[in-house]
């Protein structure tokens, strides 16, 4: 057995109300990855925030190196040697890479002169090791999302820390980017490194990972065990209990349905050139693209956020002229599902009812612009029944629900405000397993029942599982569509090609 | 302390479907604290100052909280946006200044200039409000730079010459006492504060305002037109000021150029106060009206108090500024714990 490096021994934790860890241990051990596992409300982030020292637990010990610790803070736990890499970046985007690097470190004196050549090469070490090719001394504010991202693990290793804890940290690199991180934690590994990985796509889990812990409902489903021969079934039933079932829908053919989106020629104040797109009563249609291809930038084109410069843009058949977000919605009946659920999507201080019901204050209040909470609960409550949203009360403030629930929310939003259009972006991202299965179920049924859907998604299981028809968008044009036969080896090598096809 | 319950009726805490959990219980309330605190100073001002809880004590301090309320009021309906309106006291000078002009110069009749003043003060505001989205800067620059452009506008066109050939119904109202101890002012600004509850619970327009503060990029592809609530937002808050001002000229008589002091900077501190000691969260998207109409009473009911137990004026200032600081860092406080719960 090899030597342990980290262990959480029954800890528990309650919130007012709430059992959020009961009794849950790990135990980590040197040169390994580590796999933490659980739906959203499993207490995944409860238990990471107790190992890196921002809650105190209310029952258990924390042991590292044998000895058994309590950390009075963040910094504290830093210090010990838990390094942290949270799923939100957490850079000053106007310092430069090497000053965020030695951002914990430099407090050697406070009125000592800060040494930059220094703090340089040593966060050129640091990147060398992650082969990333960027200059110390360019602010963090220039880096793409993914560079950020590395660029936090380059710190976290940094302080030289006995456990390194990555929370999501492939959610925002491209597959080749989430490799190269691969190929550095296992080599991190292979140099005694123990490392905590928390990740929602399990096959990451599977490739990667040497030992796995899986929460449910607060609770070990699982504890330190290993990967050997585990699949991402196995994981899958150890997370919700039950096995996943993966939806066998029957193709649909809507070519002859009237069109309810169109666009021709179109061309946006924000670059767009000549995009043609069609979405027909009662399909889903997938726009896949890389990220930055300009899929969202043309959602928000649909609603009226930016211009259209040129071309035509048809709804039901009749060319509109939309000049506001508003016009859109309350005019013409659209509704859009933001990726960014918590800055776009959702009012994360107000209620769930003030959520579901702002796109339909207006329509329900009286002609002198008067509504109470009655008429919108009225109107909203069968769509967050029917939705299973799970809140104690109408009431209850959005931020403090679970992902998959906000994300509910936003939906029941647009279902209270009886679109004639959807357009979803990104709807599952940071979602749970169970919770995606029933928004694919929803969308589904939702064009089933005459709201044509235009799904954006960088995920290709689901584009491949919703999609009737995949339009690729590449460098804000499109480069061609195919008709979804639900092979996955097909489809995704057809995508990709549509893709390459223009880079070329 | 009869008008509490005036303004008590509309109270966010109690929802028609019952108790629920989302929100806190009322006696967590900030509401509730300064009640508390109200009636905790009262006892300590009526053993100490044998003359605080005295008709004539009573009337006088309504009339300045009355004025301070609606000095909170006109700030806080933009704080709930994230910005602020550092222009309040200038904007209610010209409102006032304006209506007097309007009956002593042109001679109009009185209800006809005070809604042109009360109008007055919505166009300057919309100046703000238009200023702010259009330019994208915060409020703070262009409300700084407005506040002294309309105070200077006043004064070079009225030549800083007071208004005092008001009809007697002003000084009438400013002077009158109902049951002996209320003021007329206080109720104005209780009424208004009522209005407002209903606005911010009741209609579109307020709930739009709350959710465009509270995060404008939801609010606008949720379908709220962001920059005409903020807009509006902006002229409300200018109406609300004229109003305050029209009620110091009713108090006083007259309408000086003087009555907020230069630039109108004397209604600055009273117009945070009450706001932030009320729970009208400094970055946007929570707003209430009965927390400031308390908040205002106490700092007034403080003030007052200590007058009466003949502290110096200047120490009183120096109270109020420590009690400011006190109630921002509270706010700040309450701001992480609500961050902690992930909610903000």
């Amino acid at each position: 057995m090899a030597e342990v490096v980290f262990e959480a021994r029954g800890v528990s934790k309650y919130f007012p109300g709430v059992k959020a860890l009961e009794n849950v241990s790990i135990t980590l051990t040197k040169g390994s990855i580590h796999a933490l596992l659980g739906e959203n409300g499993a207490g995944k982030s409860t238990l990471i925030k107790i190992i890196t020292g921002v809650y105190r637990p209310d029952g258990g010990e924390l042991f590292l190196d044998g000895k058994n610790v309590r950390f009075s803070g963040a910094r504290d736990a830093m210090g010990a040697g838990i390094g942290f890499v949270p799923q939100e970046r957490n850079l000053i985007p106007r310092f430069s890479v090497g000053e965020n690097i030695a951002l914990e470190a430099n407090s050697a004196h406070p009125l000592k002169r800060i040494d930059y050549a220094t703090i340089n090469a040593e966060a050129r070490r640091w990147l060398k090791m992650l082969d990333l090719d960027i200059d110390p001394s360019t602010p963090v504010s220039q880096l793409s999302v993914a560079k950020m991202q590395l660029v936090e693990i380059a710190k976290a290793l940094s302080q030289r820390s006995k456990v390194l804890l990555l929370d999501e940290p492939t959610a925002s690199l491209s597959p080749h980017e989430a490799d190269v991180l691969f190929g550095l934690l296992r080599r991190l590994r292979d140099d005694g490194a123990s490392i905590i990985f928390v990740s929602h796509k399990l096959e990451e889990v599977v490739a990667i990972c040497d030992t796995v812990t899986v929460l449910r409902d607060g609770n070990n489903a699982c504890e330190s065990r290993s990967m050997a021969g585990v699949g991402r079934q196995d994981l899958v039933r150890l997370m919700i209990g039950r096995s996943e079932q993966i939806p066998e829908w029957p193709e649909r053919d809507s070519i002859g349905k009237p069109a309810v989106l169109e666009l021709s020629g179109v061309s946006t104040a924000i670059g767009h050139r000549d995009v043609n797109l069609t979405v027909r009563d009662g399909e889903i249609v997938g726009l896949y693209g890389l990220v930055g291809a300009g899929r969202t930038e043309l959602a928000k084109s649909i609603m009226g956020a930016f211009a259209i410069t040129a071309g035509t843009m048809k709804l039901g058949g009749k060319p509109v002229r939309i000049a506001s977000v508003s016009e859109a919605i309350h005019q013409h009946r659209l509704g859009y599902v933001s990726e960014d659920r918590k800055q776009e999507g959702l009012i994360l201080m107000h209620s769930v009812l003030e959520n579901a019901g702002i796109a339909v204050w207006r329509k329900l209040a009286s002609r002198l612009g008067f509504l109470t909470d009655r008429t919108v609960r009225t109107k909203v409550l069968p769509f967050i029944n029917k939705l299973e949203v799970k809140t104690p009360s109408l009431e209850q403030t959005v931020g403090n629900l679970s992902g998959g629930n906000q994300q509910k929310i936003s939906v029941a939003k647009w279902l209270a405000a009886g679109t004639q259009l959807l357009i979803v972006d990104e709807p599952t991202v940071g979602i749970d397993i169970k919770s995606k299965a029933y928004l694919h179920q929803l969308l589904r049924d939702l064009s089933e029942a005459g709201t044509p859907i235009l799904l954006i998604t960088s995920d290709m299981p689901e584009m491949i599982t919703l999609a009737d028809r995949i339009v690729v968008m590449n460098d804000y044009r499109i480069s061609g569509e195919i008709t979804n036969t639900r092979d996955y080896g097909a489809m995704s090598e057809g995508i990709m090609q549509l893709i390459h096809a223009d880079a070329a | 302390m009869s008008i509490d319950s005036h303004s008590a009726t509309p109270t966010p805490a109690s929802p028609s479907g019952g108790r629920v959990s989302g929100n806190p219980r009322f006696y967590l309330t900030n509401e509730f604290g300064l009640i508390c605190l109200i009636v905790v100073f009262g006892l300590i001002f009526a053993l100490l100052a044998k003359n605080f809880f005295s008709p004539f004590n009573l009337f006088a301090l309504g009339r300045v909280a009355a004025v301070n309320v609606m000095i909170g009021f006109a700030m806080m309906v933009v704080i709930v946006t994230g910005g602020l309106n550092l222009a309040v006291g200038a904007i209610g000078v010209c409102g006032a200044m304006f209506c007097g002009f309007l009956i002593q110069v042109l001679g109009l009749p009185w209800p006809l200039a005070i809604l042109l003043g009360l109008a007055l003060g919505a166009g300057l505001g919309f100046i703000n409000g238009f200023a702010v989205v259009r330019s994208g800067l915060h409020s703070f620059i262009i409300t700084l730079a407005t506040m002294s452009i309309f105070f200077g506008a006043m004064v070079f066109l009225t030549r800083a010459e007071s208004f005092r050939g008001l009809p007697p119904i002003f000084s009438a109202f400013g002077t009158a006492r109902l049951f002996g101890f209320v003021s007329p002012l206080l109720i104005v600004a209780a009424l208004v504060g009522v209005l407002l509850s209903i606005m911010y619970r009741y209609t579109v327009v307020g709930r739009e305002m709350l959710a465009a503060g509270a995060k404008p990029e939801a609010a606008a592809l949720s379908g709220v037109p962001v920059g005409r609530t903020i807009i509006l937002c902006h002229m409300l808050s200018g109406s609300l000021a004229a109003l305050t001002a029209l009620l110091v000229m009713a108090r006083n008589g007259a309408a000086i150029p003087s009555m907020a002091g230069q630039l109108g900077q004397d209604w600055l501190l009273p117009a945070f106060l009450g706001p932030v000691l009320g729970g009208t969260l400094l970055s946007g998207g929570r707003a209430s009206p009965l927390g400031t109409f308390l908040g205002a009473i106490l700092v007034t009911m403080l003030t007052n108090g200590l007058l009466l137990l003949r502290v110096g004026e200047f120490w009183v200032q120096a109270c109020l500024g420590v009690l400011l600081l006190f109630a921002v860092l509270v706010d700040k406080a309450r701001r992480s714990y609500l961050a902690h719960l992930k909610v903000a």
